[in-house]
């Protein structure tokens, strides 16, 4: 018998640690200070962009939020705690597309080694420009009609600003990951991000003009933890 | 190889004293180992439209230096016998007179070892010379001149060395002494032209190629990895092209991928397209909208007239 017990504690110490499933987090991130007013573009550089917007001229506003005060184009994503994890990159493409004399999305997000498209629906030359500090920087022309360009990023970066080289209005954010643990906030604000391992992680809001802010956050199996950000505007 | 050979040996034997042609205005002399005759040029115009020049009797110089889209093609790249394409488009044959070298890598170090390429070239004319010699032989027009391939490249060379053109507005305006001859946006545009585009496409004090026949990788077509398709020279680089009637030979560049004088503008200010050998004078330029549509007012001041 007491063969027997200590053979049975042998087994369970010895047996290969079971994987606990994951948990996984959710939230918000919210503005709580005074919107500035939009600022209206002046597209002299190029009259043919001025002509896509025969009614008003485009106006730009960086901080966009919605009527619950939540914050939108905030690029969260998970800084530290995933050391050692290796994910692999998603076959399918991130889409940027020059529309208006304008980048859409203004902020994107995407994982290292991913491949980004863009592409050109104006009536006019555009000329992308990430000015990469830790990738390698380049900029490419596409004129009308030319077909979508494919780059990669291969090293994680965050952000990554996006200019235009022909027109100096034109701005986008790219934000470079090693995991597929990232969002951009929409008008409702939130984001979730599913099947986050058990462990403790450092979360960062980033906003092109509001900055950034960082919060640790546990992750146990099975729950779904909650973690807000809230932008003074200050 | 054999059409080659050929050119080599007619350059190497000539050493006579080099005979000056004048100008049309805005163009230097033009500098000629031997003046042809008119009826050698007569020869060369013919041989210039002859689709006989072609395997399949299709294609003619014209049919890719177009007299009607300026002695250039209007196509991307140009198409030769059988529908096959290459991968550059066809530049003018205004003015190539003047070139040290031809062909957008400079391959070619006379009018006459150009002639002899798109003959040979399977994408081209696809015509050996042994067999194109003797359809000439047997053929009614050109058999009793009992022609050498050295006399026909040197009546198509000859013929395109008639094909000078000079006189433009820009011309009258710079060098005629005709200040009427430029619109005011045109006369910015020239401003604008002289701050950047000036250095590689060169204006004289007495006359202007607007090209430093140098070659410069600009960038152009590059691909996901940003590295050149056409690697042209060798690292990307491409003979700058005079810019005289560039208004009449669109497309540019040398794969014939910018429409519009206007787009060939914005990929400059644009600073064209990053890659590992881009010319260190190729930057993005901060050209205000007016600026840009000036430099393409001034670019179309640049048609000229063709000499008689």
């Amino acid at each position: 018998m007491k063969w027997l017990l200590a053979l049975v504690f042998v087994v369970c110490g010895c047996a290969p640690k079971a994987v606990e499933p994951p948990g996984s987090v959710a939230g918000q991130v919210k503005f709580a200070g005074q919107v500035a007013k939009a600022v209206v573009i002046d597209m002299e550089q190029d009259p043919q962009c001025k002509k896509l917007y025969p009614e008003a001229p485009r106006e730009e506003q960086t901080v966009v939020v919605g009527p619950e005060g939540t914050l939108a184009n905030v690029f969260v994503y998970v800084k530290s705690g995933l050391e050692g994890k290796k994910f692999e990159a998603p076959k399918t493409a991130v889409k940027i597309d020059q529309k208006g004399c304008w980048f859409e999305p203004r902020v994107t997000g995407m994982q290292a080694g991913q491949a980004l498209q863009v592409t050109n629906s104006d009536p006019v030359t555009h000329n992308i420009h990430p000015e990469a500090k830790v990738n390698r920087e380049w900029n490419q022309s596409q004129a009308p009609e030319d077909g979508p360009l494919s780059r990669k990023f291969v090293q994680p970066e965050v952000m990554i600003r996006v200019k235009c080289n022909v027109h100096k209005w034109m701005r986008s954010w790219i934000g470079v990951v090693e995991h597929p643990f990232f969002a951009v906030t929409g008008g409702d604000g939130g984001f979730e991000f599913k099947d986050l391992p058990v462990g403790t992680y450092k979360l960062v809001a980033w906003h092109e003009k509001l900055g950034q802010q960082e919060n640790t956050l546990v992750v146990t199996s099975g729950v779904k933890a909650r973690l807000d950000f809230s932008f003074n505007g200050q | 190889m054999k059409y080659l050979a050929l050119v080599a040996l007619t350059l190497c034997s000539c050493k006579q004293k080099l005979v000056e042609v004048p100008g049309p205005l805005g163009l230097p002399p033009l500098r000629v180992e031997r003046v042809a005759t008119a009826d050698e040029i007569a020869l060369g115009k013919k041989l210039f439209f002859d689709t006989k020049l072609s395997i399949d009797k299709t294609i003619s110089c014209a049919s890719c230096h177009n007299p009607e889209t300026g002695f250039a093609d209007a196509r991307k790249v140009s198409v030769g016998v059988g529908g096959k394409t290459g991968k550059r488009n066809a530049p003018t044959v205004l003015n190539a007179a003047y070139w040290r070298v031809q062909f957008w890598d400079g391959r070619a170090g006379s009018l006459e070892e150009q002639a002899a390429g798109p003959m040979g070239n399977e994408l081209e004319m696809n015509h050996k010379p042994e067999l194109l010699m003797a359809r000439l032989a047997a053929d009614p027009e050109y058999g009793p001149m009992k022609l050498t391939l050295e006399r026909v490249l040197f009546a198509i060379a000859s013929y395109e060395r008639t094909l000078l053109s000079g006189n433009s507005a820009f011309d009258r305006y710079t060098y005629g002494g005709d200040k009427t001859a430029l619109s005011s946006e045109a006369i910015e545009g020239f401003k604008v032209f002289g701050r950047h585009c000036v250095i590689c496409h060169t204006i004289g004090p007495k006359d202007a190629l607007f090209t430093d026949e140098q070659f410069h990788n600009i960038g152009v077509g590059v691909n996901a990895e940003g590295v050149l398709v056409d690697q042209g020279r060798g690292k990307g680089e491409f003979r700058t092209p005079s810019l005289r009637n560039v208004a009449r030979t669109a497309p540019y560049m040398h794969d014939g991928s910018l429409k519009t004088l206007k787009q060939v503008v914005d990929f400059y200010v644009g600073g064209g397209n990053s890659n590992d050998h881009l010319d260190s004078q190729i930057r993005p330029l901060d050209l205000s909208g007016r600026e840009r549509d000036a430099l393409v007012a001034f670019l179309e001041s640049l048609n000229g007239v063709e000499a008689k």
